[in-house]
């Protein structure tokens, strides 16, 4: 009974074990933009804006909004996005609370228009597709572009081979 | 009607009935749906509740749907917990409503316990309850304007309409002789507002109103429209503060079942667990405020320090101090790991130590026990007839336990006792809680030993449309019911969230009638009202309009002192 149990904290730092979802933290350098931590964040912690005009997509997280649940972390496909164990949120602004991270969309290179995905999306991709399984030099060509475009090109090739009689009606049917 | 019914309870109501069933539907194992018009509605859920053949029944929930966009009618649904010797059912009585005539007879008159709920679909839904006694608002703030329904579907959830402010207070008969004390809406001693005015004459309490949902969050509607089945389980467990784990459990539950799909049973034993160490460490959060409330600081002292152990061991098994975040639909999402279970097994040990020695000082004070015997009786009948549910329902002689009654988790498989005392009074609410926690302890231990290898994580494809379910669990403040309607594009269509403090909280005017304005908050507290507190009162005298305020502290003091006399 003669035990004391009062800590001296905030006098002395205090350490949460290494199993405490904390403050969640992007790093800049592996967050590629897919917004998969906006699908799945239950309280809207984390926004996605895309600004098509000058190209830029913004993922804004504002750890003032989040309840720590962690399921960004769990759907995160690059690691970017973790739960550190800091737990101390307190902060005369609330600027303090906001992490914005830019990043460049795909600007299109037949139609120069932005695309609604990052460069950093389709390097990702790139990266984990196996090389092997897939026509490297179509995929070379065609990733760079636009959905619009891919989908264009896509056609326009097939046209030229002898289906033309099918796709015709298709792309008809699309483009009216 | 359907002949193949098997379960006594469905069988008896339909032979009672017969041609004012319109339908029967099992919608889960035992989980009935009683389809009757608008007008046999009271009749069948006065009969279920006052029927002899049951040994305990009450309003498990209630449920309003707007059904418009599926069958252009409106739904509701009474939702009862029906207990027998042989079997234990939900069953449900339905009536559906067009929307042009949206009435029914009020239960309320016979049937004190659905008062709330009938108010609630007044308020939320626009469905009149005919004959009710006490038909105000309940939940939607005073400045909210009439005719706006949030819980229909043609709401959306981003509006906010405001009008004026159009509250009032009911007053007893008696109001120019007694004095009226209004106690909140910053509350006495524990967590949320709520406010209460408890009409006295000099020191007794004659009479008291209630009006709470001061922090109705819409939970409800957000998870209708805006979030998936994924979303809504985090939501669902920041309901409560402080047995979050439960609701997210019930919750999970009513989907699991919904969408038959099993969970490990690994995962089964680490949510008994978990649910476990929530009720040891909510029940001494308690014992710490009773302490409080009577004078004795030390045991307040005593009683947060040992629980802080079990929020470190929760912090490193779940990675929050409040075991949030734990539990996704299909299984748990952090396995026991070998370590985890060294450290449960460590603190469990010192816990019932600790704990042991702590409750040998606490009854043996005898201004505690004297300070909680004979106040705030709640006898049998009352208790019955509100529903009052978990310790504040097993404090007054009601034998429920949903852990026992309706088996869930890895419940099935460990043995405990349900600590059941008669009187009525606070003693007997505090004394179910000191030996709950030692079932609780005895439940770990056995969960420790038992604990089955495998998965924790089920996984799920499918989650069918429209299909109906309750979860529920024994919050440490009684039975917890989540209510799911499954919808399209991965979102559910009604979602109904029943904590125990609803059915506990109608009560406490009940408990309050003959007691003394000091007693008041011991007696709030003493059903463990799930609300939290900045608290200061204003004491108004009708007569010659003094007004005194008196804060926090102070209003403490004046229970601190009543026990003073026994020292």
């Amino acid at each position: 009974m003669s035990k004391i149990v009062t800590l001296e904290y905030p006098l002395k730092e205090l350490k949460a074990p290494e199993e405490y979802r904390g403050l969640p933290y992007i790093d800049p350098h592996k967050c590629i933009g897919c917004g998969a931590c906006r699908n799945a964040c239950p309280s809207d912690a984390v926004m996605k804006i895309d600004d098509i005009k000058n190209g830029i997509r913004k993922i804004i997280l504002d750890v003032g909004r989040c309840i720590r649940c962690g399921r960004c972390e769990e759907v995160c496909p690059t690691g970017a996005i973790k739960l550190t164990t800091i737990f101390e949120a307190a902060s005369k602004s609330r600027e303090n609370h906001i992490e914005i991270i830019e990043l460049k969309l795909l600007r299109c290179s037949r139609c120069g228009r932005y695309s609604e995905f990052t460069e950093r999306q389709v390097m990702f991709a790139l990266d984990i597709l196996p090389r092997e399984a897939l026509e490297v030099e179509a995929l070379d060509k065609r990733i760079w572009l636009c959905r619009d475009c891919r989908r264009e090109t896509a056609l326009s090739e097939a046209v030229d081979k002898e289906w033309k009689w099918y796709y015709g009606k298709l792309v008809k049917s699309t483009w009216e | 009607m359907r002949e193949d019914v098997e379960v006594s309870q469905v069988k008896s109501i339909i032979e009672r009935f017969k041609d004012k069933i319109l339908d029967v539907k099992k919608v889960q194992d035992n989980q009935w749906i009683l389809i009757t018009d608008r007008d046999s509605l009271r009749p069948i859920v006065t009969y279920i509740m006052q029927s002899e053949k049951f040994k305990e029944a009450h309003i498990a929930t209630m449920v309003g749907t707007d059904e418009r966009p599926l069958r252009g009618k409106m739904s509701v649904t009474f939702w009862i917990n029906t207990l027998t010797d042989s079997m234990n059912v939900f069953i449900g009585v339905r009536t559906y409503l067009e929307e042009d005539n949206l009435e029914y007879d009020s239960v309320s008159k016979d049937v004190p316990g659905a008062n709330w709920y009938e108010r609630e679909i007044y308020d939320m839904l626009g469905v009149v309850p005919r004959g009710h006694p006490d038909l105000r608002r309940l939940i939607l703030p005073d400045d909210w304007p009439d005719n706006v329904y949030p819980l229909r579907k043609d709401f959306k959830y981003t509006e906010s309409p405001v009008s004026y402010p159009n509250y009032s207070f009911t007053y007893t008969e008696e109001r120019s002789s007694c004095a009226i004390v209004p106690l909140g809406p910053y509350h006495v001693s524990l967590d949320e507002p709520a406010h209460f005015k408890l009409y006295v004459r000099g020191e007794e309490i004659v009479g008291c109103d209630y009006k709470g949902f001061y922090s109705h969050r819409g939970v409800e509607k957000i998870a209708e429209s805006r979030l998936t089945y994924e979303q809504v389980n985090f939501i669902a467990e920041r309901i409560c503060g402080i047995c979050g784990y439960t609701h997210s459990t019930a919750y999970c539950q009513a989907i699991e079942r919904i969408s038959k799909i099993e969970v490990p049973e690994r995962a089964e034993y680490i949510r008994t667990l978990l649910l476990e160490i929530e009720r040891i460490h909510s029940h001494l959060l308690w014992l710490g405020v009773a302490s409080h409330l009577v004078g004795f600081e030390s045991g307040f002292m005593d009683a947060w320090r040992i629980r802080e152990r079990i929020m470190w061991l929760a912090e490193r098994l779940t990675g929050n101090r409040k075991t949030y975040g734990m539990n996704v639909i299909g299984g748990v999402r952090r396995d026991l790991l070998d370590y985890r279970k060294d450290l449960v097994t460590k603190t469990v040990k010192e816990l019932k130590k600790e704990y042991k020695e702590f409750v040998d000082r606490l009854t043996s004070i005898k201004s505690f026990i004297r300070r909680c015997e004979g106040i705030g009786v709640l006898k049998y009948d009352k208790a019955r007839a509100y529903g009052v549910l978990g310790p504040t329902g097993r404090g007054s002689g009601r034998n429920i336990d949903v852990r026992r009654d309706h088996s869930y988790a890895a419940y099935k498989d460990v043995d405990f006792k349900v600590p059941v005392y008669k009187e009525g009074d606070v003693l007997s609410r505090a004394l179910t809680r000191i030996d709950e926690v030692f079932e609780s302890i005895w439940i770990i231990e056995q969960v420790l030993d038992s604990i089955p290898g495998g998965d924790v994580i089920a996984e799920y494809t499918e989650i069918p449309q429209y299909e109906e379910g309750l979860g529920y669990t024994e919050a440490p403040r009684g039975e917890n019911v989540h209510y799911v309607m499954t919808g399209e594009k991965n979102m559910v269509y009604r979602f109904r969230v029943r904590a125990p403090t609803y059915a506990n909280l109608q009560a406490v005017p009940e408990m309050l009638k003959g007691y003394t304005v000091a007693d008041a908050p011991l007696i709030i507290a003493s059903i463990d009202p799930c609300y939290s507190c900045t608290e200061r009162v204003t004491i108004i005298d009708v007569r010659d309009c003094k007004t005194m305020t008196l804060d926090e502290y102070e209003f403490n003091m004046l229970s601190v002192k009543a026990s003073k006399r026994w020292f």
